[in-house]
């Protein structure tokens, strides 16, 4: 009969990755909900939508130990609109629900059934220790290019290799590929590599950055892969399915060698895509023309406008223009953090790429527009 | 701020484009059975005295002389599809509540007014179309102006204004209030909205009961904080303050801030949107005005990390004079696809 105490503030963290990741719309209805337990002198959070499960423990004072599951969202909005700065949930198994209270306040939740609620894979022992800076960095750098479109699974991942002291990951849309290729201070002990959602690894980055981890910790179990936190507030670890099939072997998709290589200042070059896209509207293509010394972006929308400006670069040879998504290329823009970018193009139909200056090996390729007249 | 755009005799206006011989005469558009209404009347024709949703009947004898028209609503949602393409084009938040009415959220406008006077000549000159435009701190003083001052109307006004001004305009004035309600009020002897902004709360109580009593005296003081529903997903959402007077303290600022994170986390939540751009706005004494945003890594809607992006955004800025406003905003939300693939858009082969 779990009876169990702790900060609102702490649980009130852990819930809302919880709730996230709680499933929206299963037919189960014990997937909406989270697995609270209490053993030991921890409670621990566990939500799965079946592909994306997350367990957290939270340190709390442990008066009977128990689990029950609650419905996540609702477990969210109360804790949060808590008056005290404790909780307290107790179970009422006669009842069937369980009483949270802070200061005055005395909620009663219905729990949903407890045998609905999937196992949820134990946090390996051993597995490949990263540093977690580092690697939520480099998903930080790539997440971008990740497909939302679930028509095509293998591209809604990022692709995670890690192997003696270099990491990279790689995420494609078919449209933008990005490759981001990290070295750490210490070599890891094993190689690694998967396919994993780009959603666990964007809810992992959450926790890391909540947790102030130092190291991740990723294990392999059949299908799934499991990253474990040690932060301040408590282990946590996002489980997830692995995406099946094959990834894109992005060396091919890379040209190796280019007509044109462009040394250009990234912010100056950021700040005229905004605001020359501000009239490429409706799907109209931002257009780069390359001519001896200069750049000319422009764009234009059929009964709205047009715009365009011009900045030196350092371009040489016979003159060209190139259509660009303006959301793709200002994406592949800001994903540098280097003062300058390499802008590197061989001809108007063929990717472009675009590359941190300094060497800190990211690259982002993406594809042209077809140009009309 | 919300405006409230309300097309003046929307299809009688487009009627009479189409039929440029009933121009000055009483136009009416109604349908032709037996138990017909008119669907809406031109403003001669008002001037017999006949009015929407009236039965065709009763408006043949008011005005036997009237042109009468059957409806023909595809022309109709053609011309309002550009009336609010128009409209959309310039303002982000367009909730459209008919055919030929819409609520747009100004929060973000920097000059609201000129913008909508811009807009209204714009559909003016491409539609021939007359926009009757109500500005207000709510839906409700929004749409009670517009309805009060058209056609052609313009007006702004605040709630305590609004509150003097339609105080003796009848309780069904005011939007919520439909005709039972009115019975109702009336057997207890309330007839306009000024008698209902002082009838006593036992009274209104024992007839409405405790909630509705309590909604009925807050609509006759123009109290209405229901956001523009719009049936796109808003580009951004944003919440600010300005200052009652000009803040140089640090902490307070960054308090502020992260109270208005929390503000914007909750109004995410309830809406079930995560955003990746977080950016403030800072206003300083002089009117300079800065925005500073950042995008990140996921997807968010906790108050913690909108709220440190916000602060470490207004840290780097570090604001040297006093500050008058301070907001912050979320952008770039996850439900948004990705972008759907452009026409001559190449793609790798994978």
């Amino acid at each position: 009969m779990l009876r169990v105490t702790l900060t609102a503030d702490s649980l009130l963290a852990d819930l809302q990755t919880a709730a996230r990741i709680a499933s929206s719309r299963s037919a189960v209805q014990a997937l909406s909900g989270v697995l609270v337990s209490a053993a030991g002198d921890y409670l621990e959070l566990q939500a799965t939508d079946m592909e994306v499960s997350l367990r957290v423990r939270l340190s709390a004072s442990v008066e009977e130990p128990g689990e029950v599951v609650l419905p996540a969202r609702l477990l969210l909005d109360i804790v949060r609109s808590l008056p005290g700065a404790s909780v307290t949930l107790a179970e009422r198994s006669d009842h069937h629900d369980v009483e949270i209270a802070s200061g005055n306040a005395v909620f009663a939740v219905r729990t949903l059934r407890r045998d609905d609620f999937p196992r949820l894979p134990e946090p390996p022992t051993g597995g490949v220790q990263l540093a977690a800076q580092a690697f939520v960095d480099t998903i930080a750098r790539v997440a971008r290019s990740a497909s939302r479109d679930d028509t095509r699974p293998v591209l809604t991942g990022i692709m995670v290799h890690a192997s003696g002291g270099e990491l990279r990951m790689v995420a494609t849309d078919s449209y933008r590929l990005s490759v981001k290729t990290t070295a750490l201070d210490e070599a890891v002990s094993d190689s690694f590599e998967a396919n994993v959602p780009a959603r666990a690894l964007q809810e992992l980055s959450r926790i890391v950055a909540q947790s102030e981890a130092d190291h991740v910790t990723i294990g392999r179990l059949e299908n799934q892969v499991v990253f474990a936190v040690h932060g301040a507030g408590g282990p946590a670890t996002i489980s997830s399915r692995l995406i099946d099939g094959q990834f894109p072997s992005y060396q091919q998709l890379l040209p190796e060698s280019v007509e044109h290589e462009l040394r250009v200042d990234r912010e100056e070059l950021v700040s005229v895509t905004r605001r020359i896209s501000l009239l490429a509207q409706k799907n109209a293509p931002l257009r780069l023309a390359f001519a001896e010394g200069q750049l000319q972006v422009s764009a234009q929308t059929p009964d709205i406008g047009e715009a365009h400006e011009t900045l030196p670069v350092p371009f040489h040879g016979e003159a060209f223009e190139i259509g660009f998504n303006p959301e793709f290329f200002r994406d592949g823009l800001e994903s540098v953090d280097s003062p300058e970018v390499l802008l590197r193009l061989t001809s108007p139909l063929r990717p472009g790429l675009i590359e941190s200056a300094d060497e800190s090996g990211f690259v982002y390729l993406v594809m042209p527009i077809r140009l009309g007249t | 701020m919300i405006a409230h755009l309300d097309i003046d005799a929307f299809y009688a206006s487009v009627e009479l484009q189409r039929h440029p011989e009933a121009r000055g005469l009483p136009l009416v558009v109604a349908g032709s059975g037996p138990r017909a209404v008119v669907t809406t009347a031109s403003y001669e024709a008002r001037r017999y005295g006949i009015e929407s949703a009236m039965p065709a009947a009763r408006a043949r004898m008011l005005c036997p002389q009237a042109i009468f028209l059957a409806p023909d609503f595809a022309a109709y949602r053609a011309k309002s599809r550009e009336v609010w393409e128009i409209v959309r084009r310039r303002f982000a938040v367009v909730g459209q509540v008919g055919i030929d009415e819409a609520y747009l959220d100004l929060s973000d406008v920097e000059r609201p007014l000129p913008a909508l006077r811009a807009v209204v000549a714009e559909v003016h000159e491409k539609t021939g179309l007359v926009v009757s435009v109500g500005v207000g701190p709510s839906r409700l003083v929004a749409k009670t102006a517009s309805a009060e001052f058209k056609p052609a109307a313009f007006v702004a006004m605040g709630r305590e204004q609004a509150s003097a001004h339609f105080a003796a305009h009848p309780a069904r004035t005011l939007q919520g209030v439909g005709p039972k309600t009115a019975e109702r009020l009336t057997g207890i002897g309330i007839r306009t909205i000024g008698e209902l902004q002082v009838a006593p709360a036992e009274l209104l109580a024992g007839r409405f009961g405790e909630r509705q009593a309590r909604l009925l005296r807050a609509r006759a003081h123009f109290h209405d904080d229901s956001p523009v529903e719009t049936e796109r997903i808003a580009k951004s959402r944003s919440s600010e303050v300005t200052f009652p007077r000009d803040v140089s303290d640090r902490s307070e600022l960054e308090a502020t801030m992260i109270d208005l994170a929390r503000e914007l986390a909750d109004g995410l939540r309830t809406r079930a949107l995560r955003a990746r751009t977080v950016a403030v706005k800072i206003r300083l004494d002089d009117w300079t005005t800065v925005t500073r945003a950042r995008t990140l890594a996921c997807f968010v809607d906790d108050a913690a990390t909108i709220g440190g992006t916000a602060l470490e955004l207004l840290r780097a800025y570090a604001p040297a004079r006093p500050v008058r406003l301070l907001g912050v905003r979320v952008a770039a939300f996850e439900d948004e696809h990705a972008p759907a693939p452009v026409e001559g858009q190449l793609a790798l082969p994978v």
